[in-house]
C-alpha cells in the first residue's frame, strides 16, 4: 500500500490496550474526526480511553480520519474503515463515540461513517449498527448534527459515559432495542440529548418558533454534566505513546477546569465554569506514574488558564525536583500577561529561551475592556521588557479581528502593540540586546459562538474583515515584524455551523458529498463547494453568521442549561457595548447563575 | 562503554521511519532506567545511533544499534529491561559490549535479503531459474537514480550488477510468493535497495511482477574486510 506516514493507522504503540473481543460485552470505538497526530494529542481521548478499558468487561478502540491519500486507497480497494487496536470493523463495534472539537471536522465525521460501511443518518441505522454517540465542546449545540447523531453527551464525560455504557450492557443483554434505549436515557439521565426525541417548528423569518419532545416524560431543558470532585475523578496514569511524531509530543496533565476571567468571546471559560482544581499531591502522584509509564520527556500542564492554579509555583518547583535526574522537563501551554509567569518559566526553560507568546486578543484597551480580557498596555510592557530582560528575543502576539463595537483604530491597535514590543527591544541600550529580535502578530477571525455573551453578535461579513486585515497587512512596513492572519472564509463557514440549527445539518451532508472534507486543513478547504451547498439548498449563510440575534430569539441551543444563565450572558453582552469590565469570579462571585457553584466556600 | 546491539523490526512495525525509531528507543531508554550517557549542551539528548536505516515497509531480524552508557550494565539485563518495555515487533536480540572504532553506518556494507513477490508470468519454479540464468548473463544493468541537489533534481545512470552479491531462488512459500535470497551492498561504498532490484529485474526480464506486493525482509548484516564478507563484529 502506498501511503504518506504509514505509522497512522498500525497501533500498536506503547501502553495500547489490546483486548480480546470475545472477552468483552460491549465494544466503543472512540473517534477524533481528524487525523492521527491531531487526534492523539487531544487529553480528552487518552481520559476516555483509559476509563473504559479499565473495566474488564468493555472495551475502547481509537478510529481517526483516514488521511485522504488512505481513504483514496481504502476506496479503491473496498476495504472499509476499520479501528487501530484490533483493526476489526468500525461497524462491528457497539458504540461509535465523536468527541466534536472543531465545527470545520464535522464533515470528517460523516466520511468516517460512510468509509465504515454506516449509513450517515441515524434513522436509518438500526439495531446492527453501532450507537453513534458525539460529546466535547462543541456538542453544546448539537443541532447541526442532530441527523446524523443518535445521542449527544452534554458536558463532561467520564462520569456519564459509563454509566451510558452500563445502562446499554443491561440492554444487550436482554435484547437490544435503539427506540427503546434512546427513550430510557433521554429520560432518566441528565446530560444526555437525543435529537429524534424532539422536533422544533420555525417562525416566518426563520427563526425558531418552539421546540418540544415528541413523547411525554423527557426533559425540557438538558443540564449539563460536571465532575465535583476533581481528585476523586478518574484521571489516566498511562498514555498511548505514538511513535510517529504528533501535534503534541509529551505528557498532558489536567490542572483544573473551568476558568474565572470571563473573558466575553470564550466558550469555554463559559461551558466549564465554575473552576476546579486538582490537588498539588495528586498532581505528583500523576506525574509520576505518567512518566513511569510513558518514559516522555516533558510534562505539559495543560487548563483554560495554567498560570491561575493556585499553587503553581508548589507544584512546579516539585515536579522539577522529582525529576531532575530523569531530564524531564516541565511546560506551560499558555501564560498571562504578567512577570510572575514569565518568573515561573524562567524556571522551566533554564537555557534554552525560545519564543514567547502572548494574547493581548484586541489591539486597544477600549476593545479589551469590552471583551474583558483583563491586561492592559501596562501588563504588556511589562511583561515583555521583563522578558528582553531574561533573554528572550521573539515574541509572539495573538489578536481577533471582528471583535463586536471593533473600529479601524481598534484594529490598527493590532500594529501598534507590535511596533511597541519592537522599541522595547530597541530602546535597550546595544550590549543588553540578546538574541535575533522578531514579533509576528497574529490575528484569527472572531466567531460567535453559543454560550458565550457574543452570541447574540453577528459576525463581519467576508469583505469586512478583509479590508481590516489589508489595513494592518499595509500598516507594517518593518522586516523584524511579521503580520499573519488567519483565513475569512473559513471562519465564516465555522460562525454559520457554530451556531447553526437542524437545517445546517442539510448543508453538512451536501458538502460532505460534494467532496468536503478536513475542512480544518487550508489545503483542502473548498470554499466554492461549501457556497453551492448552501446555494442549492436556498440556505443563507449570512442568516446564521452575519445577523445580529434579538436578545428575545428563542436560540437553537437554548434548552440546554451550561451553567451560567442566559441572563448573565445578557448583561454581559450590554456590559461589553458599554466597555464595562466585569471582575475575575475569584475575587468575588460576579453571580453567573451557576446553581450550588462549588467556589462560593472556596473563594468567597 | 558501547553496546552493539542487535534487533528486529518486524509486523505492521516494519512501517515506523528511521525517526520513529529514534523517538521510541530514546523514551524507552527512559522508562526501562537505563544508565545510557547524555550528549552535552542545550539540549541533551542520549547517545545512540542506528546503523543503515531501513527503507520505510521493509522488515529485519538484524537491525543494529551503538548504546553509549554512563556506567556499566550487564547486557543481558539490558536486553531483558528494553525488551520488556519494546514491543512485540521491535526485540532486542543480540547485545555486547564493544570498543568503539568505526560507526556502524561505515562498517555495515552487505545484507542479506528475503524477497518475496508475486508474479503473473512465472508458474513453474524452472521457469525463475531460467530467467536468473538470463540474468546473470548480463553483463550490465544501469537503473536511474534520482538524487536532489538542493533544489534541482539530478539524475543519474547506475550500473547496480557490481552492487550485487549473489541471488538465489528459494520456491515458492506455503502463501504462494516467490522467494528470492539475495546479498546486496549496502551503505556508504554502495547501496542497492532490493526494491530497486526488483524493478531492474521486471524491467530486464518482464515477469510481471507486482511491484507494489513486494515483501521485504533483512535477514542479516556484514561487514567487507579486503574484500572479505565478514559477520558484524
Ligand atoms: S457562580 Fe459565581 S463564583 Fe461560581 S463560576 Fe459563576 S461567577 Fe464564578
Amino acid at each position: 500500500m502506498k501511503v504518506e506516514k504509514p505509522s497512522r493507522y498500525i497501533g500498536m504503540e506503547q501502553n495500547m490496550v489490546p483486548k480480546n473481543p470475545d472477552e468483552v460485552d460491549v465494544r466503543f470505538a472512540f473517534s477524533f474526526p481528524d487525523v492521527y497526530e491531531v487526534g492523539m494529542s487531544h487529553l480528552g481521548m487518552h481520559i476516555l480511553y483509559n476509563l473504559i478499558n479499565k473495566e474488564p468487561r468493555y472495551s475502547c478502540e481509537r478510529v481517526f480520519a483516514p488521511w485522504v491519500d488512505m481513504e483514496d486507497q481504502m476506496r479503491k480497494e473496498s476495504i472499509p474503515l476499520f479501528a487501530i487496536e484490533s483493526k476489526d470493523e468500525v461497524r462491528s463495534f457497539d458504540f461509535l463515540g465523536f468527541t466534536l472539537q472543531y465545527e470545520m471536522s464535522y464533515t470528517n465525521i460523516l466520511n468516517i461513517l460512510d468509509l465504515a460501511g454506516i449509513p450517515i443518518h441515524s434513522s436509518d441505522r438500526e439495531e446492527d449498527f453501532p450507537l453513534v454517540i458525539a460529546g466535547g465542546p462543541c456538542a453544546y449545540n448539537p443541532e447541526p448534527l442532530w441527523e446524523f447523531i443518535d445521542l449527544f453527551v452534554i458536558g463532561e464525560g467520564e462520569e456519564v459515559t459509563l454509566e451510558l455504557i452500563k445502562i446499554y450492557d443491561r440492554h444487550k443483554k436482554k435484547g437490544y432495542n435503539k427506540r427503546k434505549f434512546l427513550e430510557e436515557v433521554q429520560a432518566t439521565m441528565e446530560g444526555i440529548y437525543v435529537p429524534s426525541l424532539y422536533d422544533v417548528s420555525y417562525n416566518d423569518d426563520g427563526t425558531i418558533k418552539d421546540r418540544f419532545p415528541l413523547i411525554s416524560g423527557l426533559p425540557e431543558t438538558i443540564e449539563k454534566r460536571m465532575i465535583r470532585d476533581l481528585d476523586g475523578m478518574f484521571s489516566p496514569e498511562t498514555m498511548i505513546v505514538p511513535y510517529m511524531e504528533t501535534v503534541h509530543d509529551r505528557i498532558s496533565m489536567e490542572l483544573f477546569r473551568g476558568c474565572t476571567h470571563g473573558c466575553r468571546f470564550c466558550q469555554a471559560g463559559m461551558i466549564y465554569r465554575p473552576i476546579r482544581e486538582k490537588s498539588v499531591d495528586r498532581l505528583l502522584e500523576l506525574a509520576e506514574k505518567l512518566v513511569d509509564s510513558t518514559g516522555y520527556e516533558n510534562i505539559s500542564l495543560s487548563s483554560l488558564s495554567s498560570c491561575d492554579y493556585s499553587q503553581l509555583h508548589l507544584l512546579i518547583s516539585s515536579l522539577m525536583d522529582r525529576f531532575e535526574d530523569r531530564k524531564v522537563g516541565v511546560s506551560l501551554p499558555s501564560l498571562r500577561l504578567d512577570s510572575v509567569s514569565i518568573d515561573i518559566l524562567k524556571e522551566i526553560e533554564k537555557v534554552r529561551k525560545t519564543g514567547l507568546t502572548f494574547a493581548p486578543e484586541a489591539g486597544s484597551q477600549r476593545l479589551r475592556d469590552v471583551i474583558n480580557k483583563g491586561v492592559d498596555e501596562e501588563d504588556l510592557v511589562n511583561a515583555v521588557s521583563y522578558a528582553f530582560r531574561e533573554g528572550w528575543s521573539r515574541i509572539k502576539l495573538y489578536f481577533m479581528i471582528g471583535l463586536p463595537t471593533e473600529t479601524d483604530e481598534d484594529v490598527m491597535g493590532i500594529k501598534e502593540l507590535a511596533y511597541l514590543v519592537k522599541d522595547l527591544f530597541f530602546n535597550r541600550p546595544p550590549e543588553e540586546r540578546k538574541g535575533n529580535f522578531s514579533v509576528t502578530a497574529s490575528a484569527s477571525c472572531f466567531v460567535p459562538k453559543p454560550f458565550t455573551p457574543f452570541q447574540w453578535h453577528g459576525q463581519d461579513t467576508i469583505e469586512e474583515f478583509h479590508s481590516k486585515i489589508d489595513l494592518v497587512k499595509g500598516s507594517i512596513k518593518d522586516k523584524k515584524v511579521t503580520f499573519n492572519y488567519h483565513d475569512p472564509r473559513v471562519s465564516y463557514m465555522e460562525a454559520i455551523v457554530a451556531r447553526g440549527d437542524r437545517r445546517v445539518s442539510k448543508v453538512l451532508y451536501r458538502a460532505w458529498e460534494k467532496g468536503c472534507r478536513f475542512d480544518g486543513w487550508s489545503e483542502h478547504f473548498k470554499y466554492e463547494t461549501w457556497l453551492e451547498a448552501m446555494k442549492e439548498l436556498g440556505i443563507d449563510g449570512s442568516f446564521y453568521a452575519n445577523r445580529n440575534r434579538d436578545f428575545s430569539e428563542n436560540l437553537p441551543w437554548d434548552f440546554i442549561n451550561p451553567g451560567p444563565s442566559k441572563k448573565y450572558l445578557q448583561t454581559e453582552y450590554t456590559k461589553a457595548i458599554k466597555g464595562e469590565t466585569t471582575r475575575d469570579c475569584r475575587l468575588g462571585c460576579t453571580g453567573c447563575g451557576i446553581k450550588d457553584c462549588a467556589m462560593w466556600g472556596v473563594f468567597n | 562503554m558501547i553496546l552493539r546491539t542487535r534487533f528486529t523490526k518486524v509486523g505492521y512495525l516494519k512501517y515506523l521511519s528511521h525517526l520513529d525509531m529514534v523517538r521510541l528507543f530514546t523514551r524507552t531508554f527512559s522508562k526501562a532506567g537505563i544508565p545510557i550517557k547524555f550528549s552535552e549542551g542545550y539540549n541533551p539528548h542520549p547517545k545512540f545511533s542506528i546503523g543503515n536505516p531501513l527503507p520505510l515497509g521493509t522488515e529485519s531480524l538484524a537491525e543494529y544499534m551503538d548504546v553509549e552508557l554512563a556506567y556499566w550494565m550487564d547486557p543481558e539485563t539490558f536486553i531483558e529491561r528494553m525488551n520488556k518495555s519494546l514491543p512485540q515487533g521491535i526485540q532486542l536480540i543480540e547485545s555486547k559490549m564493544v570498543e568503539k572504532r568505526a560507526s556502524l553506518t561505515s562498517m555495515i556494507s552487505w545484507s542479506h535479503y528475503e524477497i518475496r513477490f508475486m508474479s503473473d508470468k512465472l508458474d513453474e519454479e524452472d521457469d525463475f531459474e531460467e530467467a536468473l540464468s538470463k540474468w546473470n548473463s548480463l553483463s550490465q544493468v544501469n537503473i536511474t537514480k534520482k538524487r536532489k541537489k538542493g533544489k534541482k533534481k539530478v539524475e543519474r545512470q547506475l550500473d547496480i550488477k557490481p552492487l550485487i552479491g549473489n541471488i538465489t531462488y528459494k520456491g515458492k512459500d506455503n502463501e504462494d510468493f516467490h522467494v528470492l535470497s539475495a546479498l546486496l551492498k549496502s551503505g556508504e561504498s554502495g547501496n542497492l535497495k532490493p526494491i530497486e532490484l526488483m524493478e531492474a529485474m521486471e524491467r530486464e526480464l518482464d515477469l510481471k511482477v507486482d511491484l507494489d506486493m513486494v515483501m521485504i525482509k533483512r535477514l542479516d548484516v556484514f561487514t567487507d574486510e579486503d574484500g572479505e564478507i565478514k559477520e558484524l563484529a
